[in-house]
């Protein structure tokens, strides 16, 4: 943190990457609606994982830039490989923080996973199946299986020592249903992260103009300072509650691709393909971390000094916490639930 | 024979039309917007046509670039129907200004919008940086807090929520004790952004230009660009999604005159004629006030004054020294901002790529004696002002372009009550959108015409039982500019409340 804080004394806003994104699948068993990631099983294009050993030098690259790491998808769990991922990359490569980001639904074939992990983030946006399942297209079952396994889960956080973290994408449609999921997440002891739905890198239109959504931060923000084990910094929740601007810094978070390509300098810029950025530096063809982003910032320059040019709320709260470091130490400091907060807690959306 | 198809006449393709159109449609009403240019729609984001250099084709255009984070609403809009494309964020804006002797600069906007000042505070950054401090002198130091103060003054006064048409005021009064150097920075700034000189420039646009772009919030600074031209990445798809949601669109209508009265209007256009219940009149100031004086007669409305303008555009076949992406030409310059293409645009950017060229476009806003120069007169003299700023590409050009706009860019005025036509008028079921309506709605240009569009489909949706669009609501002033604010007011009040009592 403190190299990027001199750097930013110094106006210098090309920072130094603190967490990695590594997208294991692009495949996953559910179809979200809200989802943007690989338009899941919407596209039938999406390429065979890659082998085990593949996947652990992509890893191992990653890891000699990064202490961090986000395993996600797609759904993690489809990858036939994901135990033995996880737990070389905690015991092998050593990451100081790992956190594997899934759906839920098949966490109980592959429990052995939760010995190597730091963090489970599921994602929950209602705790009554029936209607979650008809709100994201989801099967019944899943649902019901998803919430009995958060259940089990939750009670095992201790014995092997990870935290769990409900991660819930606020549409207007969960919203009404949003108070009863915090009260799930306090019974179960579960840390819980809230963002809301983007549509086309932009809050949606209904929740930006809903006074009930900018009501329910504002509650969120009451119960956090009440010790309530809300994830999000205030800054990250006050964005939220406003959608006001905030000073984006992509290249914190780096995302790699199933196939070892660096999304580069952003999700958004890179997707656009129009000289911005691209996804032309690939892990597999490299030596060490440092020559791929000295590759990628070769190819399509630096990062944007600052760039307000969409609102995706998973860069928003590491720029946040990298750029207010004493505003997160005054939470800190007075909020005991803050404490749980930082720069590997977020969820990456 | 009228065609009587159509719940709605939206009349103006531009941003505020296509806005009420989008609205109405997405409730199922079938809008017919008609749209009086033969080739394009889309008003001053319209796309224009193609030239030729060295091969390689580029789209010409009015010349709208910016996306700014105040433009909530716009936004909102735009990725709602998923045509929001990934702008190009700005990196940093450059102030070139020119003296008697000398062209100098600095880098400024970053220093505005990342200022370590709260706002309203938050331009003292600019002193900071040593390239800022090179280019004013010790006048500008002695009358520093006299400017700062009639920026303050947009904190004190809200003109379109309060209603305070400052009629007779204009901003040349108030700058000239400015000292030349912050004289020439901040009209610079006015001149960008409302297109005239200072003289020309009404207070109460100036204040609450003011306040919408920058002294209430440091990130209002904020901003994007397109990354195509105006109609390639915005309006052409707009205008599609309105077509799919079952509107109708029609290029070539110039409309004449109304005529009728609610239920029944008629729209005169040509030999053509339009019958409908409901009109949105969406055409910039200066064709509402034909249409109306057309319609009505001689009246005794208000409506603020449309400018024209010129673009340059310029071709080299090499790239300058490393520099912000856009800025500003203050002082003893023909024209008054620039963005270079090639670091905004997809077609230059492939183009640079290519063969190492780069391309500028300078805008002019007037006076109107220099926009009446002949082309060829005009071309030279920004081209030769031009490699003052930029010696490095003397004998590097390749082609050039001026292209003239016409006067439908409007200067931000507010007018009495009484005579500046709002969204509502005199006359059933006719509404009128655009950037130059009268409204509360504190925005400009695109946002405003998006803003008004929406209301004028809201008042229509209203009057068949549909439930209308709520809009975003603004950020609020940082907390420092609020306070002054509430400070400023409440001192106005007490004066009032005296006046009142003696």
């Amino acid at each position: 943190m403190l190299p990027n804080l001199v750097k930013l004394a110094r106006s210098d806003r090309h920072l130094d990457p603190r967490v990695a994104i590594y997208y294991v699948t692009g495949q996953c068993n559910l179809n979200c609606i809200y989802c943007e990631d690989f338009g899941a099983r919407r596209n039938g294009n999406n390429q065979r994982p890659l082998p085990l050993e593949q996947v652990m030098h992509i890893l191992g690259i990653i890891r000699g830039g990064m202490d961090a790491l986000f395993l996600t998808g797609g759904e993690p769990f489809t990858h036939p490989d994901i135990d033995s991922i996880v737990l070389r990359a905690k015991t092998e490569l050593q990451f100081k923080e790992l956190t594997l980001i899934t759906n839920g639904s098949l966490l109980h074939l592959h429990e052995v996973v939760l010995q190597g992990l730091d963090r489970l983030v599921i994602s929950l946006d209602c705790t009554d199946p029936l209607p979650w399942s008809k709100i994201i297209g989801m099967p019944l079952p899943t649902a019901q299986t998803i919430l009995s396994n958060i259940r089990k889960y939750a009670a095992l956080q201790s014995k092997y020592g990870y935290r769990m973290i409900i991660n819930t994408v606020l549409t207007p449609e969960v919203l009404p249903a949003a108070p009863s999921l915090l009260e799930f997440c306090f019974e179960n002891q579960l840390l819980v992260s809230f963002s809301p739905q983007a549509v086309n890198n932009w809050p949606r239109y209904e929740l930006a103009v809903s006074t009930e959504y900018s009501n329910f931060i504002h509650e969120l923000l009451l119960l956090k300072q009440k010790g309530a084990p809300i994830l999000g910094s205030d800054a990250y929740l006050q964005t939220l509650c406003a959608f006001q601007p905030y000073d984006c810094y992509p290249a914190l978070a780096p995302r790699i691709y199933p196939d070892g390509d660096l999304s580069y300098p952003c999700r958004p810029l890179e997707k656009a393909g129009n000289g911005q950025g691209g996804r032309d530096v690939n892990m597999l063809h490299v030596q060490d971390w440092a020559t791929a982003w000295k590759l990628a910032r070769q190819t399509y320059g630096q990062p944007p000094r600052s760039c307000h040019s969409c609102f995706q709320q998973c860069y928003a709260e590491p720029s946040l916490m990298q750029a207010q470091p004493l505003a997160l130490l005054h939470e800190w400091l007075r909020y005991p639930a803050s404490r749980e907060t930082n720069l590997s807690t977020y969820t990456p959306g | 024979m009228p065609d009587s198809a159509h719940d709605v006449i939206v009349i103006g393709g531009g941003i505020a039309g296509l806005s009420a159109a989008l609205h109405l449609a997405e409730r199922g009403l079938k809008p017919l917007v008609l749209e009086a240019d033969a080739r394009f729609i889309g008003g001053r984001l319209a796309g224009g046509d193609e030239i030729e250099v060295g091969g390689w084709k580029f789209r010409l255009e009015h010349g709208v670039h910016g996306i700014w984070s105040q433009y909530r609403n716009f936004q909102a809009m735009l990725a709602r129907h998923q045509l929001r494309p990934v702008f190009v964020p700005s990196q940093e804006e450059l102030w070139i200004y020119r003296d008697e002797n000398s062209v100098r600069s600095a880098p400024v906007g970053t220093a505005i919008r990342h200022s370590i000042f709260p706002a309203p505070l938050h331009y003292l950054h600019l002193f900071l940086r040593p390239s800022f401090l090179f280019t004013i002198d010790v006048r500008d130091w002695l009358k520093l807090f006299h400017t700062w103060s009639v920026l303050v003054m947009s904190l004190g006064v809200d003109p379109y929520a309060e209603d305070q048409p400052m009629e007779g005021h204009m901003l040349g009064e108030y700058i000239g004790k400015w000292s030349p150097a912050l004289r020439a920075f901040f009209t610079g700034l006015a001149r960008n952004g409302l297109s005239t000189h200072a003289d020309q420039i009404p207070l109460a646009g100036f204040l609450a230009f003011l306040r919408f772009y920058t002294t209430l919030r440091r990130d209002a600074w904020a901003f994007s660009y397109l990354p195509d031209d105006g109609g390639t990445s915005l309006v052409e798809p707009l205008a599609k999604r309105v077509r799919d949601l079952g509107g109708d669109i029609r290029i070539g209508k110039r409309v004449d005159r109304l005529a009728g009265e609610a239920p029944q209007w008629t729209v005169e256009c040509g030999s053509e004629f339009f019958t409908t219940q409901q009109i949105i009149l969406a055409v910039d100031s200066a064709a509402a006030e034909v249409i109306l004086g057309n319609s009505f007669g001689p009246n005794n409305l208000y409506f603020p004054r449309s400018l024209s303008n010129a673009i340059v555009r310029l071709w080299f076949d090499r790239s300058p020294h490393p520099g912000p992406e856009s800025g500003m030409f203050t002082g003893n310059f023909v024209m008054h901002n620039f963005f270079w293409l090639e670091r905004i645009y997809v077609p230059y950017r492939q183009w640079h790529k290519a063969t190492g060229g780069s391309a500028i476009e300078v805008h002019i806003y007037g006076p109107d004696e220099t926009l009446a120069q002949p082309d060829a007169l005009l071309l030279a003299q920004v081209i030769s002002e031009f490699y003052r700023a930029y010696p490095e590409l003397r004998g590097h050009l390749l082609y050039q372009h001026l292209q003239h706009n016409a006067a439908v860019h409007t200067l931000p005025s507010l007018g009495p009550s009484d005579r500046h036509p709002g969204i509502e008028t005199a006359w059933a079921g006719l509404y009128c959108a655009g950037d130059w309506v009268r409204d509360p709605l504190p925005a400009f240009f695109l946002e405003r015409a998006c803003g008004t569009g929406i209301k004028a489909a809201n008042l229509v949706l209203e009057s068949r039982g549909l439930a209308g669009w709520p809009l975003l609501k603004y950020l609020p002033p940082e907390p420092f500019a609020g306070w002054i604010e509430k400070r400023m007011r409440r001192g106005r009040e007490r004066i009032r409340e005296k006046r009142r009592r003696i």
